[in-house]
C-alpha cells in the first residue's frame, strides 16, 4: 500500500504541475482584467488542437510546436479582449463580472462549435514515439510526458515570474492589478495592459494545450471537466494570485490521486471538501488578498 | 453514450397523451397506409429519421446515415419496397434530445412520412420513440438499446442489435468459462467509469466469473467527472490481476490503455467491451501497436458469417470507399433496420405501421445483425452480441463458434509486441 501511495504522489505532483500551466493563465488574467475566463478550458483545448495538426501534418514534435502555438494563442487573447472585452467596457464605461462570464462563456461556446465542426467529435491523441514511454526508478513508475511537462510548467512559469517581476511590463502589469486607478494616473496604459495580460494568460493555455494532447486523449468536449477544475484551483489557490495557482494545482493533482489510492469514487469529492474548508478559514484563498489582486 | 430518465409523472402524462393520441390517430394512419398495403401507391416511400448529424454524436449519426442510406439505393435499384421507391428525409437533431421530439413531431406531422426509423444512442431513442408510438408509428432503431429504452414498455420499439446494451460482456463471460479450469484466469481485477453503460456490465460480468471461482482481486468504480486515471490504473496495477475487465467509456478507455503502457503492466487477459470495438478510433487513440490480444464486445463484426454481411461490405465500400475494417457498426445496425422493413413488405405484401408492428413482433427475421426477434417491449431476445479479439491489427470476431473467424489468442502479447 506504501508504494501505491508514493506512486500516486508521484502521478499527483507530475499531474499538478500541467494543472498549474493551465491556472496561472487563468488566475493572471483575472488578476489583470478581472474577467471570469471561463474559456480557459477550450482554449487549452483549442490550443491541443492546433498541437494535434502541426504533428500530425507536419511532424512537428509537439514539444517544439510550443514554439508556433504560444504566440498563436497569444495573439487568440488580445483578439478576444480587443474584440468582445473591450467594446463592452467602452460602451459602457466598466464591464461587471456577470458580463465578462457571459461574454466568455460565448466565447468558449464559440470555439467549441468550430472545434467540432472543423474535428468532427472524434477524439484526437497525440501519438509520438515516446509517449507513452516511462522511467522506472526504484520500482516507481515515471511517464516520459508527464516529467517533460512538469519541467516545460517549471520553466515557463519561472519565465513567467521574471516577467512579472523583472521587466517594466510587468511592473506595468502588478500595478494594474494592484489599483488600476492609481496605475492610469501613473501612466500606465491599462487598456493595453489588460489586452497583453490577457494575451499571455491565453498563451499560457497554449502551452499547456500541446501537454494536455500528449498525455490525454481529447475532443471539443473536453474542455467541461477542465474548466471547472481550474475554477476551483484558482478559487482555492486565491484569484489573482500566481502563487496560489501553482500551489492550488498541486493539492489538487496531490489530494485527487491520493485519495483514489483508496477510493476513486471519492477523490473528486475529496478535493472540493478542501476547497470548501480552506475558504471557511480564509474566504479569500491561500494566497489571495482580501482586498485586491496578489501577483 | 447517456441516457436521460422520464420522470414518472412525465411517463404517465406522455402515455395518458398517447393513448387519447393514439386513438385519434392511427385510424388516420391507417387509413393513409391503406393504399401502401395494397402496394398500389405510386408515390415514393417516404421514412423519415431524426440522426445526429452534429454534436457529441455527430460521428456516429454519420454512420447510421451511410447505413440507411446505402440501404435505400440498393432497394431503389432493385425496384424499391412493393414498388414504390424509397426516399429518406433525414434531419438533424444536434444530439440534442429535444430536437430529436421536435425532428419527429415535423416528420410525421408535417412531412407526413409514411414511416420512421430510429435515431443514434439510447439518449435520443427514448423520445423519439414516444412520439412515433404516440402517433402509431412503428419505430425500428438501430442503436437504442439501453434498459430505459425497453422501460418505457412501448410495443412500436425494435433494436437491430442481436442483444440488449446490457448484455456486451456476455459473449465473454460464455467464452471464459469455456475454457478448460487449468487456462481460464485465475485473478481478476474489475474497473469501471460510474456510467449507465459501462458499470452494469462489469457488474455482470464480475458476478458470473466470480460466481465461476474466478477470484476477484480489485473491484472499483471512479466518477465520470475524473480527469486524471493514472491512479485508478495504478490500483489496477498493484493488484497483479490475470484479467482485467475495464468498463471504459470513450476518452477513459484511451486513458487507461496510455497508462497500463506507462506503468508497464499488460494482463493475460483484457476485455474492454466498449471503447476497444471501435476499429479506426481505438487504435488510432492508443496505437495500433498496443491493440493486439485485447478483447471486446460488439453487435457487428465484417467478418462474422451472416447472411448478407458480405454483399454490405461490399456495396459499403464501392459506395464510401475504404475496407471492411473501416465500417463503423452503426452503419450496420442501420442498414439492418432497413431490411427488416423490406423483409415485412415482403413477407405481407404490406408496409403499414401496424402490419410493421404486428408482424415483427412474430416470428425471426434475418438481417446483417443476426436472426432477430423482439419481446413485447421491443428488447431482443438474443442471448449476447459477438466476442472480438484484435489479432495482427485487425478487430475479429472469436467467439460464439458458430459466428468466430478465428480462434481466441491468449495470453495477451505485450505492448508494442
Amino acid at each position: 500500500m506504501v508504494h501505491t501511495v508514493i506512486q500516486a504522489l508521484i502521478l499527483g505532483i507530475l499531474t499538478g504541475g500541467v494543472y498549474a500551466l493551465m491556472s496561472t493563465g487563468q488566475t493572471l488574467v483575472f488578476g489583470v482584467m478581472r474577467v471570469v475566463n471561463v474559456a480557459q478550458g477550450v482554449l487549452v483545448i483549442l490550443a491541443a488542437y492546433l498541437s494535434y495538426t502541426l504533428y500530425s501534418q507536419f511532424g512537428i514534435d509537439p514539444f517544439a510546436t510550443i514554439v508556433l502555438v504560444m504566440p498563436a494563442m497569444f495573439a487568440v487573447g488580445v483578439g478576444i479582449q480587443l474584440l468582445f472585452i473591450r467594446p463592452v467596457q467602452r460602451h459602457r464605461g466598466s464591464v461587471t463580472f456577470e458580463q465578462t462570464l457571459l461574454i466568455m462563456f460565448a466565447v468558449a461556446v464559440g470555439i467549441e462549435g468550430i472545434l467540432d465542426l472543423a474535428y468532427t467529435s472524434s477524439y484526437r491523441s497525440i501519438d509520438t514515439s515516446y509517449a507513452n514511454a516511462s522511467w522506472t526508478v526504484a520500482g516507481y513508475t515515471f511517464s516520459v510526458v508527464r516529467v517533460l511537462a512538469f519541467a516545460l510548467a517549471v520553466g515557463l512559469l519561472g519565465l513567467l515570474w521574471l516577467l512579472l517581476n523583472k521587466t517594466p511590463f510587468g511592473r506595468a502589469v502588478r500595478a494594474t492589478v494592484q489599483n488600476p486607478t492609481s496605475a492610469r494616473l501613473l501612466g500606465v496604459n491599462t487598456e493595453r495592459i489588460q489586452a497583453l495580460g490577457m494575451g499571455v494568460g491565453v498563451s499560457l493555455a497554449g502551452a499547456s494545450g500541446a501537454v494536455f494532447g500528449l498525455i490525454y486523449p481529447f475532443d471539443a468536449n473536453s474542455s467541461y471537466d477542465l474548466v471547472s477544475r481550474l475554477l476551483s484551483i484558482i478559487v482555492l489557490g486565491g484569484l489573482g494570485s500566481v502563487v496560489g495557482a501553482v500551489a492550488g494545482s498541486l493539492v489538487l493533482g496531490v489530494a485527487e490521486a491520493v485519495v483514489q489510492t483508496f477510493s476513486p469514487v471519492w477523490a473528486p469529492f475529496t478535493f472540493l471538501v478542501v476547497l470548501i474548508a480552506v475558504l471557511l478559514v480564509r474566504p479569500q484563498g491561500l494566497f489571495g488578498s482580501a482586498e485586491r489582486g496578489a501577483l | 453514450m447517456r441516457r436521460r430518465i422520464l420522470s414518472n409523472r412525465a411517463r404517465r402524462a406522455a402515455l395518458a397523451v398517447s393513448a387519447v393520441a393514439a386513438l385519434a390517430l392511427t385510424a388516420g394512419c391507417a387509413a393513409a397506409n391503406g393504399s401502401s398495403a395494397q402496394g398500389s401507391a405510386k408515390g415514393p416511400l417516404v421514412i423519415g429519421i431524426s440522426l445526429s448529424l452534429t454534436g457529441d454524436f455527430g460521428d456516429t449519426g454519420q454512420a447510421a446515415e451511410r447505413g440507411y442510406e446505402l440501404w435505400a439505393d440498393q432497394v431503389n435499384a432493385h425496384g424499391g419496397i412493393l414498388g414504390r421507391q424509397v426516399e429518406l428525409k433525414i434531419v438533424d437533431d444536434t444530439t440534442s434530445a429535444t430536437q430529436v421530439v421536435t425532428n419527429y413531431e415535423s416528420l410525421i406531422t408535417q412531412d407526413h412520412v409514411d414511416l420512421v426509423f430510429g435515431p443514434v444512442s439510447s439518449l435520443l431513442t427514448v423520445p423519439g420513440a414516444q412520439v412515433a408510438n404516440r402517433y402509431g408509428y412503428a419505430f425500428i432503431e438501430p442503436a437504442g438499446g439501453a434498459p430505459n429504452v425497453f422501460a418505457l414498455h412501448l410495443h412500436n420499439i425494435f433494436l437491430a442489435q442481436p442483444a440488449p446494451v446490457l448484455q456486451l460482456g456476455q459473449s465473454f463471460v460464455d467464452y471464459i468459462l469455456s475454457l478448460p479450469k487449468a487456462e481460464r484466469p485465475k485473478t481478476a481485477a474489475y474497473s469501471s467509469v460510474d456510467n449507465p453503460f459501462a458499470s452494469p456490465i462489469v457488474a455482470e460480468v464480475q458476478q458470473q466469473l466470480q460466481a465461476a471461482g474466478i477470484k476477484t482481486v480489485l473491484s472499483q468504480t471512479y466518477p465520470s467527472e475524473q480527469a486524471d486515471l493514472s491512479p485508478v490504473v495504478a490500483r489496477v496495477v498493484a493488484a497483479k490481476p490475470d484479467l482485467v475487465v475495464d468498463g471504459t467509456q470513450g476518452e477513459d478507455g484511451y486513458e487507461t490503455i496510455k497508462d497500463f503502457v506507462q506503468q508497464k503492466f499488460s494482463p493475460k487477459f483484457l476485455f474492454m467491451p466498449n471503447d476497444a470495438s471501435d476499429p479506426v478510433a481505438f487504435p488510432a487513440a492508443v496505437g495500433m501497436a498496443n491493440v493486439d490480444g485485447i478483447y471486446t464486445a460488439d453487435d457487428w463484426s465484417a467478418l462474422a458469417d451472416r447472411p448478407g454481411n458480405q454483399a454490405f461490405i461490399a456495396a459499403y465500400v464501392a459506395k464510401y470507399g475504404g475496407t471492411a475494417a473501416d465500417i463503423d457498426p452503426t452503419s450496420a445496425e442501420a442498414y439492418a433496420c432497413g431490411q427488416l422493413l423490406a423483409e415485412v413488405a415482403a413477407k405481407t405484401g404490406s408496409v403499414s405501421n401496424a402490419t410493421i408492428i404486428r408482424a415483427l413482433h412474430s416470428g425471426t427475421w434475418t438481417t446483417i445483425e443476426g436472426n432477430l426477434s423482439w419481446n413485447a417491449y421491443g428488447a431482443t431476445n438474443g442471448h449476447s452480441g459477438l466476442l472480438l479479439q484484435w489479432q495482427d491489427h485487425e478487430l475479429v470476431p472469436v467467439y460464439p463458434v458458430a459466428d468466430a473467424a478465428h480462434a481466441p489468442e491468449n495470453p495477451k502479447p505485450y505492448w508494442g509486441a
